[in-house]
């Protein structure tokens, strides 16, 4: 449905897309994640056309429209300021496209009265943006785009400068809609919260590189480089060296098949389980955060550690205690090198006897 | 869209950031051409020939003209005259402007409100309006005097024709930028910076000088520069108001040059006020490129 | 820093018979038939001398010429300044930043000094006593008004405004003309009745390039003052000055503190 291939923009000298290059299916929601400043919006916008890029194509349904403007491109952009004219009524707003589409009157006003009903605003028609509060206003945002019917909705951080009740709420309704309405939609946000909830895939980027793309529940679970695991979610991180099939990891040794090296393994805080040849950690703090407890240790070598565990396994401030890991991610230079998965020790000589 | 809507829209380029640096940059630079020649050919060239001509005399060049200038007693007496008017007038609206800038930053209310919309009266009252209504109201037997005399005092003794009258009618129409400029500086500092001042001990004075007055400064300097140069350059104040001797320098080239029909020493007249006027204006600009600069 | 009311009502006071007084005199005096020392107010009343002045030609045709040329000039400005100071505000081009502050700094300029220098060259060019000439000059007090207030205008509209549209299909010039326009608009007006009221009451230019031959409104008055009919002059002073102030008035919604602070580059 929509190709990005190999997109490339520089402004004045600084990269902030960097050859990425994905593609979205037909109906499927799409989240750019990163941090502010990794070109997620560069790219959006590079998508609606209202910033050209220096290299690479953009396809919709096969057709390469990267040489049009965005007023002529099948998208339809939300933007973060919600970005309504203020000198036009709900209503005017709404039917500006279908206005300069050349509609019909009465056409037009059974399509706003349509959409408005659709993000529920059925009577606010003869207000004026002034008049809204910024749920309403960014309903209205939507259902400006909406009602042109594009084959690619965009939405540039929609929700970010409302409180987080409403955000909530709101990112609920949107999936609901574009569940409804199939409509190919690219939602850009720095929130992984909202990614994970909304998204179908999500497009991690980092510094203007498309970093993996794949299920919210694949990034967690599976992250293809350094930085994706550590931009979603939390991770505790070991730098070490691995040697003879073997890596070093908080004291203790594991197998590790790999080619040997510098590494960083990571492990997720929920992967911890306590093991009697595990790692050894005091319990500097422990919170309890409702669902879980997370627990904070340091290690004999200095080394901080993340563990969240249920409540009734929680040990107590000040004990000593050893924690093993299911799952071990194991990177270098960036990019990951291998999974391990329930990793065997490798008892030392003391520990044997 | 229709075939006829592509092409028009294919053919308007899109967005300014989209159009070609080149396009931007000849369109931009065409827009703004008339304007600017507008500047150049009304207040650099004239001023430029002005220059020169005063310099140039009959068979060779010479600041004679600026000899006969600063050696006429009559003419240092009212160049003195103006510089002073400027200096006091300009301070005072200051001053003054600062009294109520104050008050209003500390105070809320129906009171305050209508202070703050008097003193910003001025702005919608032209110069030739103001100086009219002000010697009807100050001159002799004018409403001021019939006020005083209500309420018994009888040796009031007119402004009108006299320094003072010019002096009070510059200070009257230069009250609201200062205002305007010290009560949005003034409104930056929160209360609880004030309050966290006094808290350690500091006094009115100190908190004044050292919380409520930095963020300002810059813009009060200007809002001086601004004001001393407009009263520099002033005629109708001086000219209805004003004593007949000595004249500010508006209403003394406006006689050289229109009564005596001597353009030679107006233009002398008018290059020396503007030597001056640069002093201060190449000032104004530097801190206003400064604050600029700050700001971005 | 005590709050005390007496205090208030004070400087309101005293604020009040300082910016009131003046005008209310003038306005007391139009009103006015008969005023005689020492009464506090005019013992007669009425509208006598409207009458008279409006009936009078030479009252008519410098109240016209100045009606004229200030609708010239301040639309001529208007013309030429408002595409500059869109350019300013959305295009880039060498220079930008120097010519947008030329416009502010051109205010360092003593008024009068300088209509002395333009006036010497008006005169060889046959300008002086030539209304197209006061036209051309009194331009120059609009300027900056007219690039100033429309520049900060045209960069308040958020991008966004714009982006939206276009991105919705609009061609570039329907954006212009349906969203940038419409926002901007209320700026323009405000900035088109500065310039048109500061031209209208301006003095200096019309007497320098004017005089003799081409009386303005202002120029009226001036003489007018001087004569011992009070009233004349009053008359005048109200008749044009109190629409134009409620026409101010009315523009002071779009010209927020911060916006009249910045036109001085403060």
């Amino acid at each position: 449905m929509l190709d990005i291939d190999t997109i490339t923009k520089t402004f004045a000298g600084a990269p902030a897309v960097r050859e990425a290059t994905f593609t979205v299916q037909r109906g499927e929601l799409v989240c750019l994640l990163g941090p502010s400043g990794c070109g997620k919006s560069t790219l959006l916008r590079v998508i609606s056309g209202l910033t050209d890029a220096d290299s690479g194509q953009i396809r919709i349904e096969g057709a390469d429209v990267t040489a049009m403007q965005a007023n002529r491109r099948p998208t339809a952009m939300v933007f973060q300021s919600h970005a309504l004219w203020s000198h036009m009524t709900v209503a005017q707003n709404v039917g500006f496209g279908l206005r300069v589409r050349g509609m019909p009157r009465a056409q037009i006003a059974a399509k706003i009265a349509d959409v408005l009903d659709l993000v529920g605003l059925s009577s606010f028609g003869k207000r004026l943006p002034a008049e809204l509060s910024g749920g309403q206003a960014q309903r209205v945002a939507l259902a400006r785009c909406l009602v042109v019917e594009p084959k690619i909705l965009l939405m540039d951080e929609p929700f970010s400068a409302l409180d987080a009740h409403l955000r909530k709420a709101l990112r609920e309704e949107l999936k609901a809609l574009q569940r409804r309405s199939g409509l190919t939609t690219i939602f850009v946000t720095h929130d992984q919260e909202e990614a994970m909830e909304l998204a179908d895939r999500i497009v991690v980027m980092q510094a203007g590189r498309v970093e993996q793309f794949g299920p919210p529940g694949r990034l967690y679970r599976q992250p293809q480089t350094l930085a994706v695991a550590q931009f979603i979610g939390v991770m505790n991180t070991c730098t070490t060296a691995i040697q003879d099939g073997m890596a070093r990891w908080y004291g203790v040794d594991v197998r590790a098949a790999m080619p040997p090296g510098e590494a960083v393994v990571l492990c997720r805080p929920e992967d911890l389980y306590l093991d009697p040849n595990g790692a050894a950690a005091t319990v500097t703090r422990v919170i309890d955060l409702g669902p879980v407890t997370k627990v904070n240790l340091i290690t004999p070598e200095g080394d901080l550690l993340t563990w969240t565990c249920a409540r009734d396994l929680a040990p107590v401030q000040g004990a000593l205690v050893r924690l093993m890991a299911r799952h071990l991610h194991v990177f270098r230079g960036g990019n990951l090198v291998g999974r391990i998965e329930q990793p065997d020790l490798v008892f030392q000589e003391g520990a044997m006897t | 869209m229709s075939d006829l809507a592509q092409m028009s829209a294919g053919a308007v380029r899109g967005p300014a950031k989209r159009t070609g640096h080149g396009t931007q940059a000849m369109a931009g630079l065409a827009l703004v051409a008339l304007p600017m020649a507008m500047l150049l050919g009304l207040i650099l060239w004239p001023t430029m020939r002005m220059i020169g001509a005063t310099v140039t005399l009959e068979d060779r060049i010479g600041a004679d003209r600026y000899v006969a200038f600063f050696g006429d007693a009559y003419s240092m007496a009212n160049l003195r005259f103006t510089l002073e008017m400027s200096l006091i007038s300009a301070l005072t609206a200051l001053a003054l402007s600062f009294g109520i800038a104050l008050y209003l930053r500390f105070s809320a209310g129906r009171i305050a409100t209508m202070i703050h919309a008097l003193s910003l009266f001025p702005l919608f009252v032209p110069s030739i309006i103001i100086s009219y209504a002000l010697v009807r109201f100050l001159g002799p037997n004018g409403l001021f005097q019939l006020l005083l005399e209500q309420i018994g005092i009888t040796q009031y003794r007119t402004p009108y024709l006299t320094p003072v009258g010019p002096f009070l009618a510059f200070v009257w129409e230069n009250l609201p930028l200062p205002v305007l400029v010290l009560s949005a500086g003034l409104t930056q500092v929160s209360d609880h910076a004030v309050e966290a001042a006094r808290d350690l001990g500091a006094r009115p004075l100190r908190i004044l000088w050292e919380i409520l007055l930095p963020q300002t400064r810059r813009s009060l300097l200007i809002a001086f520069a601004l004001i001393f140069l407009g009263i520099l350059g002033a005629y109708t104040v001086p000219y209805m108001l004003g004593p007949a001797a000595p004249e500010m320098m508006g209403v003394y080239m406006q006689r050289t040059l229109g009564n005596l029909q001597d353009p030679d020493s107006a233009q002398v007249q008018a290059v020396v006020l503007m030597a001056i006027a640069s002093v201060v204006g190449g000032f104004y600009i530097a801190t206003m490129l400064k604050s600029q600069g700050a700001e971005r | 820093m005590k709050r005390s009311p007496i205090g208030g009502l004070l400087i309101l006071g005293s604020m009040a018979l300082a910016m009131i007084g003046p005008i209310a005199t003038v306005i007391l005096w139009a009103f006015a038939i008969k005023w005689r020392y020492p009464h506090l107010l005019p013992t007669e009343w009425g509208m006598k001398y409207w009458f008279a002045m409006l009936g009078r030609e030479t009252v008519i045709t410098p109240v016209l010429t100045s009606l004229a040329l200030t609708s010239i000039s301040t639309t001529a400005a208007a013309v030429i300044c408002w595409p500059a100071a869109y350019a300013f505000a959305r295009l880039k081009f060498p220079g930008r930043q120097v010519m947008l502050f030329s416009f502010i700094a051109a205010q360092a300029v003593p008024k009068f000094a300088l209509y002395v220098s333009i006036a010497v060259v008006f005169l060889r060019l046959g300008l002086v006593g030539n209304f197209w000439g006061v036209v051309v000059v009194q331009m120059l007090s609009a300027v900056l008004f007219m690039i100033w207030i429309p520049t900060a205008a045209f960069r308040g509209i958020p991008p966004a405004l714009e982006e939206a549209a276009f991105d919705l299909g609009a061609s570039r010039l329907r954006v212009f003309v349906q969203i940038t326009l419409p926002q901007a608009l209320p700026a323009l007006a405000a900035s088109y009745v500065l310039a048109f009221v500061s031209i209208l009451f301006e003095v200096d230019g019309a007497l320098l390039i004017g005089a003799p031959t081409v009386t303005t409104m202002p120029l009226l008055l001036m003489s007018l003052s001087a004569q011992i009919i009070v009233q004349e002059a009053a008359v005048l002073c109200v008749l044009i000055w109190v629409p134009c102030f409620i026409v101010l008035l009315l523009t002071r919604r779009f010209m927020t503190a911060k916006g009249i602070a910045q036109g001085f580059g403060v």
